[in-house]
Parts: C-alpha cells; sequence; structure tokens
C-alpha cells in the first residue's frame, strides 16, 4: 500500500502514516498539513522520506514533518526527528549541507514612507557591502588562527572585533555560539572553502529583504520585539557558506563507511549515521557546532555592513537592532518531556525551527514571556511572518516549528515559460526593488515556486506550535 | 555536437544524467556536467595542469569523491578548470588530471553556488553499450 493511501486524519492540522515495520519503520510519521497543503505535500517523495527518516535506530518519538516539508536529498527538507543521546544515532543528512542556514531580524528606526523614496539607493549600497559570494570573497579578512577561535566562539567573536554592537551575540539562539566546538575536528579544506566568505550571502535560496510591518497579529509579542505597523526590518537568510558544506561532504564519507562496523542499515546512503556517543558520531557533532558558530559568524558580518549601508544612505543616527537568530539546519541536545519521563535527546531540525515556549530558561529573558520570535521567510515579493513559540511545540513537536513557504515547483519548472524583464515588472508593480547576482537567481525563485506562506502558518498557529505575531511585505531584495 | 549530459530536475536542488563510451569517459563527462551547472568558464585558460589521486568503495562514491574534489578546488579561490583527463579508473581508483588556470572570481564567477555532491539516487551503470551517471547537487 502506498504511503498516501495509509494517512490517518488526526485533526484538521494533524495526519498520521502508522509505522509500517515492513519498510524497516520503527515508529510513525506525523504530518501538521492541512488537506489543502496535504495535497501539495503528497505530490513529491517527501512523506516517504519522512517514513525513511522513521527507521533511524534510536529515533524517539514520531518521525515529524512541518508544513513547508519538500522532497531533498535523504531527510526531507522541512522533517524533524529526535534521536535518544545515549542509544541513539546522529545523521549528517539530517542537519543537511548548508550547516546553520538560518534567518535574523534587524530592526530599523525608520518607518516605511521614509525609506521608501531611498528605496534604490538603499538596495545598491547593500548589493555593493554584503556580497554573495558567486563572485569571489567578502570584506572579512581572518588569518587561518582567527579562524579556530570564530569556530569555537560564533558571532561573539565578530563582535569583539568591531564586526557588531555589543547586544548582538545574546538576541541570537544558543548566544549565537554553540559550546563543545574543537577546530580540530573540521577539516582543513573546509577552512579552506570558508575563510574567505564570511559575510557573503550566497545563491540558491539565499536573499536579504528590507521589509515593513504591514500587520500585527499580537500585541503584546509584537511589543516585546520592538516591532510597531509600518516600521521597516531586514530579514537576512543565509549559513555557513563552503565551510559546512564541506564538513558535512567530510563526515557524510566517513560515515558511510563507518556505518558497517556498527551494523546499522538504512534505505538511502544520504541518511547516513552512525551512534551518537561513537568516536565519528561525537567528532561529527563538534565539527558541526564549529560550522554552526561560523554561519552565526557570517550572519553577524552580514550585519555590520548592512549597518554601514543604512547609515550611509540614511544618516550616522540610524540605529538597526538585532531581534533575534535562529538556526533551521541543525542537530542539538536538548531534554524534553517523552510519554511523561524527561529524555536526552538529539533533535535533528532540517530545515525547520527551534519554537520555545514562554516561560523556557534558553529564550532570550526579554522575550520570555511572549515566546522564543521565529521568523518564516514567505517566497520573493510576497510576505514573511514573525511567530512566537508557543507550548505546543514542547509538547508536540521536540519545541519546533515550520522554517519558510516550502517549495512547490521545482527550478527548471519555476523558469518555464517565464522570461526575465516580466518578472521583474510585476515585482516593481508590487513597489519592490531587486538586485540579483544571476538572472537565473530571480527566476528560480518566482512566488510560484512556493506554497502561499500565509497558509503554512496558519497551520502551525492553529495546531499550537507558534503564533503570529507580526507579518512583513517586502521592499527591496538582495539575492545571491 | 550534443553535450553528453543532461540536467534533471529535482524539487529543491538540481542534477545531472551524464554518459561516455567508456568509464573513464563518464567520469570526464560527468565533470563538465556539473561545471557547466555551476560556473561560467568561458574565460578559463589551459595553463597549468593538477593531478588527481582518489581511493574509494566503489563507482558511485568515486563518483561523489571526484565531483567533490573539483568542487573544493574551485571553491577554495585555487583552481578553475577547463578540461579533464581521467587516466585511469577502477571501481576503487581514480587517477585524473584537471587543465586550467588560478581561479580569477571576476573572471570565472559561479553562476550557481553548488554547496555538494549527494548520494541522493546516486548511479553509475552500464547500460545500451555506454556508462551512464545520475547525480544529484545541493544548491
Amino acid at each position: 500500500m502506498s504511503l498516501i493511501a495509509q494517512l490517518e486524519k488526526i485533526d484538521d492540522y494533524r495526519w498520521r502514516i502508522p509505522q509500517d515495520k515492513r519498510r524497516g519503520m520503527r515508529t510513525d510519521v506525523r504530518v501538521y498539513a492541512s488537506k489543502s497543503i496535504l495535497d501539495k505535500i503528497a505530490k513529491d517523495a517527501s512523506l516517504e522520506q519522512a517514513a525513511n527518516v522513521a527507521t533511524l535506530p534510536g529515533i524517539v518519538g514520531s518521525s515529524l514533518a512541518m508544513p513547508d516539508i519538500h522532497q531533498g536529498y535523504g531527510f526531507p527538507i522541512g522533517g524533524v526527528c529526535a534521536t535518544d543521546m545515549s542509544s541513539g544515532v546522529v545523521s549528517p543528512g539530517g542537519v543537511g549541507f548548508d550547516i546553520n542556514c538560518g534567518v535574523r531580524l534587524v530592526r530599523a528606526n525608520l518607518s516605511e514612507p521614509e525609506v521608501r523614496p531611498k528605496l534604490r539607493d538603499l538596495v545598491n549600497q547593500i548589493f555593493r557591502d554584503v556580497p554573495c559570494g558567486t563572485g569571489g570573497s567578502g570584506f572579512v579578512k581572518i588569518s587561518p588562527k582567527e579562524l579556530d577561535h570564530v569556530l569555537v566562539e560564533g558571532a561573539g567573536w565578530m563582535v569583539r572585533h568591531g564586526y557588531g554592537e555589543p547586544r548582538d551575540a545574546e538576541y541570537a539562539e544558543a548566544g549565537g555560539a554553540l559550546g563543545d566546538a574543537d577546530p580540530a575536528d573540521v577539516s582543513d579544506r573546509a577552512k579552506e572553502r570558508g575563510r574567505p566568505q564570511i559575510g557573503t550571502l550566497g545563491s540558491g535560496n539565499h536573499f536579504l529583504e528590507v521589509q515593513y510591518v504591514d500587520q500585527i497579529a499580537d500585541d503584546d509579542a509584537a511589543r516585546a520585539m520592538g516591532l510597531a505597523k509600518n516600521q521597516v526590518v531586514v530579514l537576512i537568510h543565509s549559513g555557513s557558506r563552503g565551510l559546512g558544506h564541506q564538513v558535512c561532504t567530510d563526515f557524510l564519507r566517513e560515515m558511510g563507511a563507518a556505518m558497517k562496523k556498527y551494523g546499522i542499515e538504512i534505505p538511502d546512503r544520504q541518511l547516513a549515521c552512525v551512534p551518537v556517543q561513537s568516536k565519528e558520531g561525537q567528532a561529527y557533532l563538534s565539527a558541526m557546532r564549529g560550522a554552526a558558530n561560523f554561519a552565526w559568524a557570517n550572519r553577524q558580518g552580514i550585519t555590520h555592513f548592512l549597518r554601514g549601508a543604512f547609515k550611509r544612505i540614511f544618516g550616522e543616527a540610524t540605529q538597526l537592532d538585532l531581534i533575534y537568530d535562529v538556526c533551521h539546519n541543525i542537530a542539538k541536545h536538548e531534554r524534553h518531556e517523552v510519554d511523561g519521563k524527561k529524555r536526552d535527546v538529539l533533535v535533528h531540525r532540517k530545515g525547520a525551527t527551534r519554537a520555545f515556549p514562554p516561560g523556557h530558561p534558553e529564550v532570550t529573558p526579554v522575550y520570555r514571556s511572549v515566546g522564543q520570535p521565529v521568523f518564516i521567510p514567505g517566497s520573493m515579493g510576497t510576505a514573511s511572518w514573525v511567530l512566537a513559540g508557543q507550548q505546543g511545540s514542547m509538547n508536540e513537536t521536540f519545541g519546533t516549528t515550520c522554517h519558510g513557504a516550502g517549495r512547490l515547483l521545482s527550478r527548471a519548472a519555476a523558469k518555464k515559460g517565464r522570461d526575465l524583464q516580466s518578472v521583474l515588472k510585476s515585482l516593481e508593480d508590487a513597489g519592490i526593488y531587486i538586485r540579483s547576482e544571476t538572472k537565473k537567481g530571480i527566476l528560480e525563485e518566482i512566488p510560484e515556486a512556493y506554497k502561499d506562506v500565509d497558509e503554512v502558518i496558519e497551520v502551525v498557529h492553529n495546531a499550537g506550535l507558534a503564533k503570529k505575531v507580526a507579518r512583513l511585505r517586502p521592499m527591496g531584495v538582495i539575492k545571491g | 555536437m550534443n553535450e553528453p549530459f543532461e540536467t534533471l530536475d529535482h524539487t529543491a536542488d538540481t542534477g545531472f544524467r551524464a554518459w561516455g563510451a567508456t568509464a573513464a569517459e563518464l567520469f570526464e563527462n560527468s565533470a563538465r556536467a556539473m561545471l557547466a551547472l555551476s560556473a561560467d568558464t568561458s574565460a578559463v585558460e589551459e595553463r597549468e595542469q593538477k593531478s588527481v589521486e582518489l581511493e574509494s568503495e566503489n563507482y558511485e562514491s568515486l563518483l561523489v569523491d571526484w565531483l567533490n574534489e573539483i568542487l573544493y578546488l574551485f571553491d577554495s579561490d585555487a583552481f578553475a578548470p577547463k578540461r579533464f583527463w581521467v587516466d585511469e579508473v577502477t571501481p576503487t581508483r581514480l587517477k585524473a588530471r584537471l587543465a586550467g588556470e588560478p581561479r580569477d572570481p571576476k573572471r570565472h564567477p559561479w553562476t550557481l553556488i553548488v554547496k555538494a555532491v549527494t548520494y541522493y539516487e546516486l548511479k553509475v551503470e552500464q547500460r545500451n553499450g555506454r556508462w551512464e551517471s545520475q547525480v544529484f547537487l545541493d544548491i
């Protein structure tokens, strides 16, 4: 029987694929989706991939699929799985090549009507100051020795070396650095690839958007985050660049060979995994934390150059404050209650965002009464959302919610029959000015290539994983 | 002349299928396929050569290693390749040469940053009297 035929409805926002032992599944799959989103999800291999994740040794709870899920390689993108810290496995594919790919939101002390007349100048300035890296390196020059410090200290290193303001590092998941990262576990190749790339966006779906708040959904939470209607904000989406990609490549190779030693069999080599407590597992986690710290340093570098660009256009009094920074490709050791018992688990979030609820001690103090900020980018030219984590995420999804709108069309399908001029015209008609290094970048990321972000947000809001705080509309877009 | 490779579709990423009369030719054409997707190397001149020797478990993982090697050479700003020769390839061993020049990002930009070569639905096989590969790339 096909997986789609096995889908059982739990309620309007929850579905289930029961454990199928013939497929080697050790648990069930839980899908967060409305009926209309589920119909879209069912069109690619993402549910089959979520079922493959359910075969991982030591998986705790269900293999989870967020409403933005789409087909990846091995793990689906928008998938979450927790494994037991002592008897489970760690899988680099469950984090992905772009380790700590994530988003940060920065608010400006400017309103939409103030920025609109100088929008083109601003976007052109940012485009000059924040390179996407397709043409080469960024403006942060560091030595190999300094890179080792970045791998340990993350955003904090950047702040201490003049690339940020003192409060920046506090306003990030994990304070912008994960502990227990040993630079010796990151290969020289990874370091060589990453060293020139701090402060660069990358290509593909990475971007920087100048946006404004067009709707406030929750007054208290918006106030805690310093958001008001028409306020200008900047959303930055980037990751660990070549350094993280190489770490994942290195360990996929190593683990592919090591699995035999541990007697692990999996349905797809891209799911390669080893016991968390094994030598290889510990080395990967150390290198992954280093790459995650590099990604925070990268987003911090981008923030620094962004500030410079705003000041150049709007004057020295322009203030840009970091609201928060979240990762959406990461594996983290957390404690969660499962069937009434506290368990130490490794939560793999592959295209999914941590969404801790109000009162959680790991939430930055200013947000502790409203829940951890979560940012959900929509497709280019539509809308993005600010959410706040809710208790439902702790009860059901290991403190996790979705990470984006989720792709619907392949890149080739997105480009088919569309020309650049008409796409640019429709964006311009919507008041959006865009700069991109490549034409391909624009055509592949057209709004039609993604699910409707509002519909995705409706699911996580109604399922109680995260609540709506504010909706953001784009004005200026920079794409790799 | 038609190129000995074609692009494949995937919801989030991209890939290619390549072919050749021999395993060596297949590995050369797979390298060309990835390069055509990811970088504009029209301005690259064949000024120097690099040698690569790799060992792996089988043809599939050897192909991933070979392509990752090229990616690494390009991304670390070291070397922009123009031409590939695979001098020897067995299921576990590859010896190859690349001709190109030191990378100049202004003249040899990425058109698409390939993050990595994946093992997802990876194939190297002999079919209809020729060698074929299928590779998906994370972009």
